[in-house]
């Protein structure tokens, strides 16, 4: 089904929109709860490759659109891990390695955005290098936490709107 | 299989070719993409803001009625206080206009108000913000300054059509001039946002203190106050009040410290926009720059 990648991206932007909630109340504390790396691994089991990365990028785009981080970065990135991770879906083949790539996924993502956020605000200087890799493990420790608390129910949401859409299920030996 | 990596090769050449493409289109695409994806997810951020203030409705609905009525006695009393004090003020503000006219000094800006729920708020190392459900339909503008009360909150950094996106002065982006409290020679100081350290709650910071300034611990921590100079924000307005020593810079000519907002940024539940009644100066340069490079396009 053409519009599948849709009817999934309309299945996770709640998840997406607790996960702003949440970072509401973590307000203070500079710190973002990031499941957007984590939101794009269970639909490359079952999307076609370009469903996958209209969805990557999508998911991307809407993590961006209301923080100051330059345009592009996310987006680009997610839609790169999607084509590599429909291309060897057999690394995503059981549950424990869907978690692990829900893991790398999100904290590789997490890692993007916060240094191209930080490049953009001209902060990161050489002599805050120590500051800014004490924030970075802060944020992406929260962003790997997160992954692996998050993505079972997450990626239960997701199949569900994708078995809906009447998609084959994933292979376990593709 | 081979027709398989063939198609994974070809993706990422597509992707790259999309990417340098997506580099080499104008700013004003990129601005669309982002205002697209920031409308759409508009209504559930109104949905979140709606829901707690639900939430805080049931809340005071549940209190007890002898305690709404106290608290509607001690707002009539404040009320005729404040009445008071505002005939007080239009006879000031009369005499300050006539005193203008004979004088022949530039009136000072003007502004519309503009409340406002918070929506969400959004912090991070690097940004610190609050989503507020006023947009550019309500006639809010980017660069429009946030108060509570009569102390700064931050400045709209993006406004969409039914919300907007406001940098707090803690945010690294916020730069504005200051006032010290007691400084008689009103000597100007910069203050600007600072990255988040830790899981500490942000803080700015306040540059170009002169080397002679003193207050006396007295009275407690001095305020510092806007400007009213660029014609951003009003003057007399409290940003915040210097906490912790104050540093030597490395030149050595002034002294710096971190400013302290007056009360936590992120507990806030509604705010007030000013937005001005005329085009600022920015404003009008940037129009004027727009103009020329369309009669240079033309």
């Amino acid at each position: 089904m053409v519009w599948s990648w849709f009817i999934v991206l309309l299945a996770t932007l709640p998840c997406l929109w607790v996960a702003d909630l949440l970072t509401d109340a973590l307000a203070g504390t500079n710190l973002i709860l990031f499941v957007s790396g984590a939101a794009i691994v269970a639909p490359c089991r079952r999307l076609k490759r370009w469903q996958a990365v209209l969805f990557a990028a999508c998911v991307g785009f809407l993590f961006e659109a209301r923080r100051p981080i330059p345009p592009g970065t996310l987006p680009f990135l997610l839609a790169g891990l999607s084509i590599f991770l429909t291309s060897n879906r057999i690394l995503l083949r059981n549950t424990p390695l869907v978690l692990r790539g829900a893991l790398i996924c999100n904290t590789l993502a997490c890692t993007a955005w916060f240094t191209a956020a930080g490049l953009r605000a001209g902060a990161v200087t050489a002599g805050d290098l120590g500051d800014f890799t004490l924030q970075l493990l802060l944020q992406v420790g929260l962003a790997a936490a997160v992954a692996l608390l998050v993505f079972v129910p997450l990626a239960l949401i997701q199949d569900a709107a994708m078995d809906r859409t009447g998609l084959p299920p994933a292979l376990e030996s593709p | 299989m081979d027709k398989h990596r063939q198609g994974a090769t070809a993706s990422y050449v597509v992707l790259a070719l999309c990417a340098v493409l997506w580099v080499v289109l104008p700013a004003a695409v990129h601005r669309f993409a982002q205002e697209a994806f920031a409308e759409f997810q508009a209504p559930a951020l109104h949905l979140a803001g709606k829901a707690r203030d639900l939430a805080r409705f049931w809340e005071l609905k549940s209190r007890d009625k002898e305690e709404i009525l106290a608290a509607s006695r001690d707002l009539a009393r404040a009320n005729a206080a404040l009445e008071l004090q505002l005939r007080r003020y239009d006879d000031v503000r009369k005499e300050n206009v006539r005193l203008r006219e004979m004088l022949r000094y530039a009136p000072p800006p003007e502004y519309l108000t503009v409340v406002a729920r918070v929506a969400v708020r959004d912090s991070s190392t690097w940004w610190q913000r609050i989503v507020i459900r006023k947009g550019s339909d309500d006639g809010v503008r980017a660069g429009c300054p946030v108060i509570f009360s009569d102390r700064v909150i931050g400045k709209v950094a993006v406004a969409h059509h039914t919300t907007s996106e406001v940098d707090l002065i803690t945010s690294p982006n916020f730069r504005c001039t200051g006032f010290l409290e007691g400084d008689d020679q009103n000597r100007i100081v910069l203050v600007t946002g600072a990255p988040g350290r830790g899981l500490a709650t942000g803080r700015a910071r306040v540059s170009a203190i002169p080397q002679d300034y003193f207050y006396p611990a007295v009275g407690g921590a001095p305020k510092v106050m806007t400007t009213g100079l660029g014609g951003v924000y009003p003057a007399g307005l409290i940003l915040g009040h210097l906490e912790g020593s104050q540093r030597t810079t490395q030149d050595g000519n002034f002294r710096e410290s971190s400013l302290a907002p007056t009360r936590d940024l992120f507990s806030l539940q509604e705010v007030t926009v000013l937005v001005p009644k005329y085009p600022t100066p920015g404003e009008t340069l940037l129009e004027d720059q727009a103009q020329k490079r369309l009669d240079e396009l033309r």
